[in-house]
């Protein structure tokens, strides 16, 4: 089973970079033989061109959501995609169409796909690290990659 | 790609023909992915599937569904492409690394120069494929042409783009040459002169400011001749370009000029047929810089030697022409940035546009449907602008709210569409 895991996000934008760091986070603890771990800055369809192919996709993101704290992480399924900030795209199409897309040119889409999404408090600053909450939720957000990477069961919404 | 520009002014450095070459293709790849995903995913569904159709099938997908799921894998297949050489040529397609002060950080390989060659014609063959589609789901259809060409989508203004040394459109370098309401030649400068020749308005009710041409100046929301506001996108680099540096594009040049009654054409929609003419020049072009001998030269920088201090660097992004201005300390450290970027050119346009539209479909006494609403959202829609236009997803969401006052300024009435 051939799994991808995208860290997506801008890496000097703060908080928005919380994606790729949780990816790099997970350098050197899987098989590289059954997960490819990349990161990337891309919604849309460009997004589809990253998961095509692949058994499983987990993505990471950054989320900004009414009520939520700072370095909460939430497990979502792709029906659940508008409110990351990197599936949607302003000259592309958002990710939920995007999959609608390639599932009706019946392409070889995952049969699995989970979303990790990370509370940002701030993704307009320019910088090259993360506000303190969400720097903190990076380890436990790649342990829960980890945990996903080994599991067989359906996704399901989960709150920290 | 401004930026790269920039930095090469700033360093007082000059890429070698190669590390030219190379930015200019990796340049046209990233035009054939951008106009591909807008003409698609954003413009098509209004015309394939009609702009007051249901917005559950206004969309990508029923774009599909109408023409057919095989034209949606050309879609994918064309943008992956041209994606693939961008990120083979710079590192990555989106936030590309590979340009640097003075060039490019790598040659290309020939081995590479060959794939990209026939993905090339491939997207050749697509982008006439595109203009086809077109010309039979717009051009044929006499209702659209008349929406297309009809008063509520115009907007007489001067137009603003990069030409090269024969006045031909060109993407990555030239001069900037701007064109009265008429058509006719009013300035053409070199990328270190903007401010000479524009300034920017400001509105207590935008952070975005509104550019305007200077030696005209700014008269308000005014179309005409005697108004400051210009327009840059694919129709406008059109309108101020003599012609197109490629034969297939210069033949859906002079046909979309034919067709219309001569140049310059101010009906904004039609910069989604000027987008598909890009489409084919840049597919064009790239096959032209494949076939270059040099294209493969290992001499792609020119390693910067004198101390940097400022410059201007301007190339025509997709959506229109993208001025970067930086000032730096003599170490490099930036210390002043000024960026005008296409959405912001075309942002006094972009508001008369809506406004034209919105009066020309909402009238008294009938009632609003959200078909009108997309007819108002279709005239800012054209320009492809950078500020959040989430359209045509499952189902269409575009925050959009229509005012109507009367002729006292009151509220007679509030209609909105996604408004949170």
């Amino acid at each position: 089973m051939k799994t991808v895991v995208l860290g997506l996000g801008n890496p000097i934008l703060c908080d928005d970079g919380v994606g790729p760091r949780v990816a790099r986070e997970l350098e050197g603890r899987v098989d590289p033989e059954k997960v490819s771990v990349l990161e990337a800055a891309v919604g849309g369809l460009a997004l589809l061109d990253l998961i095509v192919g692949c058994d499983r996709a987990i993505i990471v993101d950054a989320i900004q959501t009414q009520d939520g704290k700072p370095g909460q992480i939430y497990r979502l399924a792709p029906d659940a995609l508008d409110s990351t900030l990197h599936v949607a795209s302003p000259h592309d199409v958002n990710f939920a169409t995007a999959l609608e897309f390639g599932r009706r040119l019946e392409l070889p889409l995952p049969r699995e796909i989970v979303i990790f999404a990370i509370e940002a408090a701030d993704v307009t600053t320019f910088r090259e690290d993360c506000t303190p909450q969400v720097a903190s939720a990076i380890p436990v957000c790649a342990a829960m990659v980890l945990q996903a990477l080994d599991e067989a069961c359906a996704p399901r919404t989960e709150h920290r | 790609m401004a930026s790269c520009k920039a930095t090469d002014a700033v360093y007082h450095v000059d890429p070698p023909p190669a590390g030219k070459k190379l930015r200019e293709l990796f340049y046209c790849n990233h035009y054939i992915h951008s106009h591909i995903a807008h003409f698609y995913a954003l413009a098509a569904p209004d015309f394939v599937m009609g702009p007051t159709s249901d917005p559950a099938q206004r969309n990508v997908l029923g774009v599909i569904a109408k023409v057919g799921l095989e034209i949606g894998g050309e879609v994918l297949k064309h943008r992956a492409y041209a994606q693939s050489v961008q990120a083979s040529i710079a590192g990555k397609a989106t936030h590309p690394v590979g340009g640097i002060p003075g060039g490019m950080s790598k040659p290309i390989t020939e081995e590479q120069r060959k794939d990209f060659e026939q993905k090339a014609k491939s997207c050749i063959e697509f982008s006439k494929f595109s203009l086809k589609l077109f010309n039979d789901v717009v051009l044929a259809n006499k209702d659209y042409l008349n929406l297309i060409t009809g008063e509520i989508y115009t907007m007489k203004s001067y137009f603003m783009g990069l030409v090269d040394s024969k006045n031909r459109v060109n993407f990555y370098d030239g001069d900037i040459r701007v064109v009265d309401p008429d058509g006719k030649e009013v300035a053409k400068f070199k990328p270190a002169q903007y401010l000479d020749y524009v300034a920017e308005h400001t509105e207590p009710w935008s952070y975005l400011k509104f550019p305007f041409l200077k030696k005209v100046g700014w008269k308000g929301f005014v179309e005409g001749k005697d108004s400051g506001i210009y327009r840059v996108s694919p129709l406008a680099r059109l309108n101020v370009a003599d012609g197109m540096a490629t034969p297939l594009a210069q033949a859906e040049y002079e046909k979309l000029y034919k067709t219309l009654g001569g140049k310059p054409v101010h009906a904004t929609l039609v910069f989604h047929w000027a987008r598909l003419i890009e489409l084919l020049y840049a597919s064009e072009r790239a096959l032209e810089l494949c076939q270059d001998k040099e294209i493969t030269d290992p001499k792609v920088r020119t390693i910067p030697t004198a101390t940097p201090d400022e410059g201007v660097g301007v190339v025509e992004a997709p959506r229109g022409t993208l001025f970067h201005h930086y000032k730096t300390d003599e170490k490099g450290i930036v210390t002043k940035v000024n960026l005008i970027v296409a959405t912001a050119h075309n942002y006094p346009a972009m508001q008369m546009s809506i406004k034209k539209a919105a009066q020309g479909v909402i009238k008294k006494k009938q009632p609003v449907t959200e078909g009108l609403l997309n007819m108002v959202e279709m005239a800012f829609r054209a320009y492809d602008p950078c500020s959040a236009c989430a359209t045509h997803t499952l189902p269409g969401q575009m925050p959009l709210e229509v005012v109507i006052y009367n002729s006292r300024g009151d509220v007679v009435e509030r209609l909105g569409q996604h408004i949170q």
